[in-house]
């Protein structure tokens, strides 16, 4: 009774593709709606600083201030994205629409899920800093072609935020729970990471905590490549990077397959 | 000899303190049709969910589970890549249309986009869905989504088709026309099992079923034979409970079994004739006379009705 050949179900690589793919196109289904708003964003921020705080504000750091704040919108964006689609996005997949009920009656594990999920968010990251980056580039803000590399920093900050986000939703048990993940977490990350104003003006206190924020590397990574300005510093903020993603992506995964395997 | 495709042995499933499946043992052989029957609660779905590896079984509950050869607990995607499944919630994504949806879940087993095309528009048709290929999701009825979610399940060829309650909540011309395409589908040699809390739908479609109840088996056997075994063949029953001293007297005793534990009372006898005499000394519209079924006998074994939340 026993089957001696092996069924001849996909490679790993194509398990993570068709979840990819699955997210690329739902999310393609409503291009003007979901492709045009990253675009659109860092306009409306360039323009505010512009025409309205940049006025007040001279240099940051050196350089012009709507230069300092765009170069970190970059991966801002790339950190929003993947963080609202690893929070509410999975949980309503997960608790509203059943959609892994489905997908894991397919020759696909939680683990294969989960992950495919996490490369998903890095690309959608890696689009919202691409959107940015045209936009920047528009304006001249940003020169061409260094600027280039940026987009990947988004990448690899949208693999950080899906993997963080997937580790608090598979503690989440209602969805009004992100509200404080997002005005807890992420909202303050997006002031005292570097973003906004250099985190070396922060309270002596506050530099550490500042430098525990995962944003705070990214960012210091993506004024690196538009200053094309490299140093052995930027390797140990890639090894926080590569080390946050291993860490915190494993828990993710344990966990939260523990959500969807029971 | 045909090969047993599932072979479950003494499993068991717990949540915390709640034992779902108490030590079940069943197989099912290549080619038939296998129901788990049981009320909402029976841990029909869990005990379903842990042959596809979708939920583990008691690692300390020593049992054996093969199915084509391999272990849920090890070889989940050799299992998921061999059987097409039903789940009990139809999670279709509702963004995309019905060719999409497929299309996307050929994906997951890898299905060329060419050979994908012609396996769908095949099983559309199967299913008599062909018209709505590329209708929205909402605009689905209830038994269309069903069969839009059979035909996903059937994407792949399986050898095994696992079915979760597939016509729960669906009209009778619906269900009677699931029912066909499964029939075919056994003709064709697709292993079934199916999960049902409906006696007649396990009585219709399965070759032997297992009834449950509280995580454990009540019975199990072919369906008609299980009926010729545990219970008298004709049913009467009464709507009022107070009357059956008055239509009941001594000399049928030992003829007609009297159950008036529920709101109705039945009289069950071997003897259709026996249970006519009763009837005619009643109104039109008191009484229903007609033939016993599973319903019946698990009424009869657990106190209790199938179709009751537990």
């Amino acid at each position: 009774m026993s089957n001696s050949k092996t069924p001849a179900y996909p490679p790993l690589y194509k398990r993570l593709y068709s979840v990819w793919f699955r997210h690329m196109r739902v999310y393609t289904r409503h291009l003007l709606s979901n492709g045009f708003p990253p675009f659109l964003e860092p306009l409306i921020f360039l323009a505010g600083i512009g025409l309205g705080l940049g006025t007040y504000i001279d240099k940051m750091d050196g350089v012009p201030y709507i230069e300092y704040l765009g170069a970190g919108l970059l991966v801002t964006a790339a950190m929003w994205t993947a963080a609202f689609e690893c929070s509410y996005g999975t949980f309503i997949r997960l608790e509203f629409e059943k959609v892994y009920d489905g997908m894991l009656a397919a020759p696909l594990t939680a683990e294969n899920l989960i992950v495919g999920e996490i490369i998903w968010a890095g690309t959608k990251g890696l689009f919202f800093s691409f959107a940015v980056l045209c936009i920047l580039t528009v304006f001249n803000i940003v020169q061409l072609p260094n600027s280039l590399i940026a987009p990947l920093v988004g990448f690899f900050t949208g693999v950080m935020f899906a993997a963080l986000s997937l580790l608090v939703t598979s503690f989440v048990k209602t969805i009004n729970h992100f509200n404080f993940y997002m005005t807890g977490l992420i909202s303050p990350m997006f002031f005292f990471s570097g973003v906004v104003f250099p985190t070396s003006k922060l309270p002596p206190f506050a530099r550490p905590i500042a430098e525990a924020l995962p944003l705070t590397h990214s960012v210091r990574l993506v004024r690196a490549v538009c200053n094309s300005n490299y140093h052995a510093g930027l390797l140990l903020d890639m090894l926080y990077i590569a080390v946050f993603i291993l860490v915190v992506g494993c828990f993710a995964v344990k966990r939260l397959k523990k959500r969807l395997i029971y | 000899m045909a090969n047993t495709v599932i072979n479950v042995k003494n499993i068991s499933k717990s949540f915390g303190p709640v034992k779902a499946v108490a030590n079940l043992s069943f197989h099912v052989e290549e080619g038939t049709c296998f129901g788990l029957l049981g009320p909402n609660g029976a841990g029909k779905t869990t005990m379903m969910k842990m042959v596809y590896a979708r939920s583990p079984r008691d690692a300390d509950c020593g049992g054996v589970m093969d199915i084509f050869g391999c272990d849920p607990r090890t070889q989940e995607l050799e299992i998921k890549y061999l059987a097409g499944v039903v789940p009990q919630e139809n999670c279709l994504d509702e963004e995309l249309n019905v060719i999409q949806n497929l299309m996307i879940y050929a994906r997951f087993y890898d299905i060329v986009s060419v050979d994908a095309a012609r396996r769908i528009a095949e099983l559309l048709d199967f299913l008599e869905l062909s018209e709505k290929k590329n209708s929205k999701i909402r605009e689905l009825s209830g038994g269309m989504k069903r069969r839009l979610v059979i035909a996903r399940a059937l994407l792949n060829n399986p050898k095994l088709l696992i079915l979760d309650e597939p016509t729960t909540g669906l009209d009778p011309q619906v269900r009677h026309l699931i029912w066909d395409k499964l029939r075919n589908l056994q003709r064709q040699g697709t292993t079934i099992l199916i999960t049902t809390h409906y006696m007649e739908e396990a009585f219709q479609i399965c070759d032997r079923i297992i009834i449950m109840d509280k995580g454990a088996e009540i019975m199990q056997g072919n369906p008609a034979q299980l009926l010729r075994e545990n219970i008298e063949e004709f049913v009467l029953e009464l709507d009022r409970t107070e009357s059956v001293e008055e239509v009941v007297d001594q000399s049928m005793i030992g003829k007609v079994r009297i159950d008036s534990s529920h709101e109705t009372t039945r009289l069950f006898a071997r003897d259709i004739e026996d249970l006519k005499a009763i009837a005619d000394s009643l109104q039109a519209g008191q009484y229903l006379l007609r033939q016993a079924n599973l319903e019946d006998v698990f009424l009869k074994t657990t106190g209790r009705s199938l179709n009751v939340e537990q």
